[in-house]
C-alpha cells in the first residue's frame, strides 16, 4: 500500500516551491497579524514535504503533530497580539480620561 | 533528499535567521523563529529520526508559548 | 491514469471545492472563534478587505478547520489507505480540542475529503500525492496570493449562504 515516491517528484517540487514564495511574503510583509496566513502555507507546504520524503507509517502521526502544534503557536501569537492591543488601548482611554478629569 | 529541496529549506532557515536578528518587534522574531523550525524539521525527519521530531514539534510551540508571557510585558 | 500535471489541476480543483464549501457552510466566515481569529479579520479589513472573509483567513489560521482537514486526510491515504484518513480526522479533532474551538468543521472535512480521495485514488483516476500538492496550491490561493480579494471572495460566498 505504501507508494513508492521518486527523488525528483512533482508534487514536493511544488510544495517547496510554495514555501519559498511564502517565506518571501513574510519577510515583504509588514503588519504582524497579516504575516501569518503567510506562515500558514508555509506549514501547509512542510507537512506536504514531511510527508512526501518519509513515506512510512509512522509519518502520518509527525506530519500530524508538527501541524497541530505550529497551529498552536500562531493561536497563540495571534492572540496575545490581540489582547496586548485591547489592554493598551484601554490603558491610552484611561491616560486621556485621567487628563481630561484634571 | 533533492537537491531543490535541499537548497530551498537551507534558504527557508538562512532567511529566517536574518530575519529574527534583523527585525525589531519581539512577534515579528517569534514568527521567524517558528519559520527556521520549518525549514529545519525536514532536515530531522529525511534520516528518520520520526520520535526526534515529533518530540521537537511538541516542544517548539510551547517553548513558544512561554516565551510569549515575557513578550507580553515588553514595550516597544 | 491520466498525466502527473492534469492529476494536480484536477486535485486543486476537488480539494478547493471541497474545502470552502465545508467551511463556508459550517459558518467559519460568521465570525472569528478565538479573539486572535478576530484581529487578524480587522487587520484584514483594515487593508481594503471583506470582514467576513477576514475572518474566515483568521480562523483558517487559528484552528485547524477543513483545509486542515483536506491536507492530513490526503497525507493519511497516501501512507496508510482508508484506516490513515480515520487516524488523521482522530489527531484534528485533537488539535481542534487543544486550540478552544468546537471542531465540527475540521472533523467533518477529514472525513469527507477521506471517501472523496479513497475513492478516487481506488478509482484509479487520480494519485493521493497529487491531493497534497492540490492542496498546498489551494491554500496558497486563499491565503497566499492577495488577502483583499480572498477576502472579498469569500465574502461573496458567505452573503450567498447567509
Amino acid at each position: 500500500m505504501i507508494p513508492e515516491i521518486t527523488e525528483l517528484s512533482l508534487p514536493a517540487l511544488i510544495c517547496a516551491v510554495a514555501a519559498l514564495y511564502s517565506c518571501i511574503r513574510i519577510v515583504l510583509e509588514k503588519n504582524t497579524l497579516r504575516k501569518l496566513p503567510f506562515l500558514n502555507v508555509l506549514t501547509f507546504a512542510v507537512t506536504g514535504i514531511i510527508v512526501l520524503i518519509c513515506p512510512t507509517p509512522l509519518g502520518i502521526a509527525a506530519a500530524c503533530a508538527y501541524f497541530i502544534g505550529s497551529t498552536l503557536e500562531s493561536n497563540a501569537i495571534a492572540s496575545t497580539w490581540a489582547k496586548r492591543a485591547e489592554k493598551e488601548k484601554k490603558d491610552a482611554q484611561e491616560k486621556a480620561d485621567g487628563e481630561a478629569a484634571q | 533528499m533533492n537537491g531543490i529541496l535541499i537548497v530551498i529549506l537551507a534558504a527557508a532557515v538562512l532567511i529566517g535567521t536574518f530575519g529574527a536578528a534583523i527585525s525589531k518587534n519581539p512577534f515579528d522574531k517569534l514568527i521567524y523563529l517558528s519559520m527556521i523550525f520549518a525549514g529545519a524539521l525536514p532536515f530531522i525527519i529525511e534520516k528518520g529520526y520520526l520520535d526526534m521530531a515529533i518530540a521537537a514539534a511538541v516542544i517548539v510551540p510551547v517553548t513558544t508559548i512561554i516565551t510569549l508571557q515575557a513578550v507580553w510585558r515588553c514595550r516597544e | 491514469m491520466l498525466t502527473e500535471i492534469a492529476q494536480i489541476i484536477i486535485a486543486f480543483a476537488v480539494s478547493f471545492i471541497l474545502y470552502v464549501t465545508i467551511d463556508v457552510l459550517a459558518g467559519l466566515p460568521k465570525e472569528g472563534g478565538v479573539c486572535g481569529a478576530a484581529a487578524i479579520g480587522e487587520a484584514v479589513e483594515k487593508s481594503g478587505g471583506d470582514i467576513h472573509g477576514g475572518y474566515m483567513l483568521g480562523n483558517i489560521v487559528c484552528s485547524p478547520d477543513a483545509s486542515a482537514g483536506t491536507l492530513l486526510a490526503a497525507c493519511g491515504v497516501c501512507l496508510f489507505g482508508l484506516w490513515g484518513g480515520l487516524i488523521a480526522a482522530v489527531f484534528v479533532y485533537i488539535g481542534n480540542r487543544i486550540c478552544s474551538d468546537k471542531g465540527y468543521a475540521g472533523t467533518a472535512g477529514a472525513l469527507v475529503a477521506t471517501l472523496v480521495i479513497w475513492g478516487l485514488a481506488n478509482a484509479g483516476l487520480i494519485a493521493p500525492q497529487s491531493f497534497i500538492a492540490g492542496m498546498v496550491l489551494a491554500i496558497l490561493v486563499i491565503q497566499g496570493i492577495s488577502h483583499k480579494y480572498a477576502s472579498r471572495l469569500l465574502g461573496k460566498l458567505w452573503r450567498l449562504r447567509a
